[in-house]
């Protein structure tokens, strides 16, 4: 391999997470790498009659461990987002120590979040100042009062983004990026790509969502895109499985410190990997269903090897975005095959979402920072529930048990509805 | 009990109107054997979209799963689907002996993913008229026997006024699964 470090570099000296396996980055991957699942009955909401009961829950305690009055106060402008990535944050930026970087103009933020969902209360309360054709009651509602104005914001997937730069005094740029499952990759990306061109200096990305509630969780149920058929939550997400049938939702949020090479080494911090590479790209093709041959697939995985200056030789493992349903888990692996050829099928791939489900715009984050993490480790997180293979899905998807394997260089690719393709290349930190 | 107050034809052009709105495409290119996804580029969340609308305008409920799934769910794993991802012999013949002979497609080792092309303008249709076949002899609501047509489509009580209450599409479908098995034993 060979490559030209005429940009300027760009490594990573922090991470975290909250996610339905733990509480950090090193409780997630300590579960995952034992195969453990993080779905069970969905408690969040009352789930009596539909045909999905099951999701990936963030436990309450662990939110209410945190003890972060500076940021308490703005809960208000968000039910949850805020405090899943505020946790993945804190964890992050503790480990970079960012708060020493007296530039604050040079720090900026990147984050994938879809806002919330407004609720079935508040839309009940609506309803009853509106006739039903275009009328509304403006001085019963005013009177009413009960109709708060931070519904507003709420709904703005940017709020978020604003509020990680008020709560870490970050001044530099600040982007929203909402692409669905490929919004989480898509952040560190394009932060990752604000680095090398000298926009800033450190980044704050990552992504966050939280859909287990009545009205986030019904669309998906009715595009029939969740799994309805399981004999236990633990076994419904079977990535690349021949009975998978549906994603699991989940929620959660992960963080990454991405930092110019040079800085990192003026400031003395550890450097825990390094991004080599990322391209973005889409289907063009339609909103739910994927391109049957991968095409937006393909563009995204080769852009993003080609970004990093290497070959499809150099790399040692994929973490796949593996969705568990029919057509991702086929496409993604028609896409495998058609860039990595011949060498695809000796490729370990596995899906992180087997064991973590569905945490759409957080995906990306997660699975980038559990790709790092088992570099470092030398450890290849397993796809677990693999039981019945897919004659059409033919890889070596690592089933059920994690791998002990020194790699060096890896891909993480993201999916999203729409054909929203993104795929990041992350590597060992060589010096 | 069959019904004598919405024709066929009603059906069909319901179903053209449908297709039509929802694919943005002219009524008169659809013909009772247009397949949805190969002749007219339907895409999977289309068929949502043109259910949505045929139980609108008759006040039913569309099946929300192809038969192959309830083949799986009542006669068990493997028996609709094999482990290559191909129809089984058993589950091509009771589609044949469903859907008529006129489909050269519907063989043996024919693979899961071209299922959905089966589904054409005329499959819509009976899948309506077999729904709306399921009207009750008795109005649910008063107990009375005097249906009436509204617009040629809806079917409500004379006298008491509730629309006809029919049986859901899935539960049709379980239902005749569940006569031929009995009568073919097949599975």
């Amino acid at each position: 391999m060979s490559r030209e470090f005429s940009k300027r570099r760009v490594v990573v000296t922090g991470y975290g997470m909250i996610t339905p396996l733990g509480k950090n980055t090193e409780e997630t991957f300590r579960s995952a790498s034992q195969g453990l699942s993080g779905i069970d009955y969905i408690t969040s909401f009352d789930t009596k009659g539909l045909p999905c009961q099951i999701g990936g829950q963030v436990q309450d305690r662990w939110l209410d461990e945190i003890h972060d009055p500076v940021a308490q106060r703005y809960y208000k402008f968000s039910a949850r987002g805020l405090r899943l990535i505020r946790a993945a944050t804190l964890e992050a930026t503790e480990q970079a120590q960012t708060e020493k970087i007296a530039a604050r103009d040079r720090i900026g933020v990147s984050l994938g979040y879809h806002a919330d969902n407004p609720t079935i209360e508040d839309l009940v309360f609506l309803h009853r100042f509106y006739n039903g054709n275009g009328s509304w009651d403006m001085k019963g509602l005013l009177q009413a009062g009960g109709y708060s104005y931070l519904n507003f914001l709420r709904r703005k997937p940017d709020v978020v983004t604003s509020m990680l730069s008020i709560l870490s005094n970050c001044k530099g740029p600040n982007l929203s990026i909402v692409s669905a499952c490929a919004a989480g990759s898509q952040a560190i990306g394009e932060a990752y790509r604000m680095l090398q061109e000298g926009k800033a200096d450190v980044m704050i990305a990552g992504g966050c969502d939280t859909t287990l509630n009545f009205i986030g969780f019904i669309g998906f149920v009715l595009i029939k895109a969740l799994s309805e058929r399981y004999t236990t939550p633990q076994k419904a997400s079977r990535p690349f499985d021949r009975k998978r049938n549906g994603f699991v939702m989940s929620e959660g949020a992960g963080t990454i410190i991405l930092e110019e090479l040079e800085h990192a080494r003026s400031r003395g911090v550890p450097v825990y990997g390094e991004i080599l590479g990322y391209a973005s790209s889409a289907d063009a093709y339609r909103i739910t269903d994927t391109h049957p041959k991968g095409l937006g697939a393909i563009l995204a995985i080769r852009g993003a090897l080609e970004d990093a200056g290497i070959s499809s030789e150099d790399v040692d493992y994929i973490n796949a975005h593996g969705t568990s349903t029919v057509q991702n888990d086929l496409t993604e692996t028609v896409a495998i095959k058609e860039v990595f050829g011949e060498r695809a099928k000796s490729i370990p791939v596995s899906s992180n979402k087997s064991m973590l489900g569905h945490t759409i715009g957080a995906a990306g984050a997660i699975e980038c920072v559990l790709t790092l993490a088992g570099i470092n480790q030398s450890t290849i997180l397993p796809t677990i529930n693999y039981e019945f293979p897919d004659p059409k899905c033919d890889l070596d998807y690592v089933p059920n048990v994690a791998r002990t394997q020194e790699h060096r260089i890896a891909i993480s690719n993201s999916f999203g509805f729409g054909g929203q393709n993104a795929c990041l290349c992350i590597g060992k930190f060589d010096g | 009990m069959s019904q004598n107050f919405i024709t066929e034809a009603t059906v069909f052009e319901e179903v053209k109107k449908a297709i039509a709105e929802t694919l943005n495409i002219d009524k008169d290119l659809i013909k009772p054997e247009s397949s949805l996804i190969k002749d007219l580029g339907a895409e999977s969340l289309d068929f949502l979209d043109i259910n949505y609308r045929l139980e609108q305008a008759f006040g039913i409920k569309m099946a929300r799963h192809f038969i192959l799934e309830h083949i799986e769910e009542m006669f068990g794993e493997g028996s609709a689907i094999d482990a290559n991802s191909q129809i089984t012999d058993k589950a091509v013949s009771l589609l044949q002996f469903r859907m008529g002979e006129n489909f050269p497609e519907l063989r043996p080792g024919m693979d899961m993913d071209e299922v959905p092309a089966l589904v054409t303008a005329q499959s819509l249709t009976s899948g309506v008229l077999d729904i709306l076949d399921s009207l009750p002899e008795k109005c649910s609501a008063c107990g009375n026997s005097e249906w009436q047509s509204e617009n040629g489509l809806r079917i409500k009580c004379g006298s008491c006024g509730e629309y006809a209450a029919f049986t859901n599409g899935d539960d049709l479908i379980k239902a005749w699964l569940t006569k031929v098995q009995e009568e073919k034993k097949i599975f």
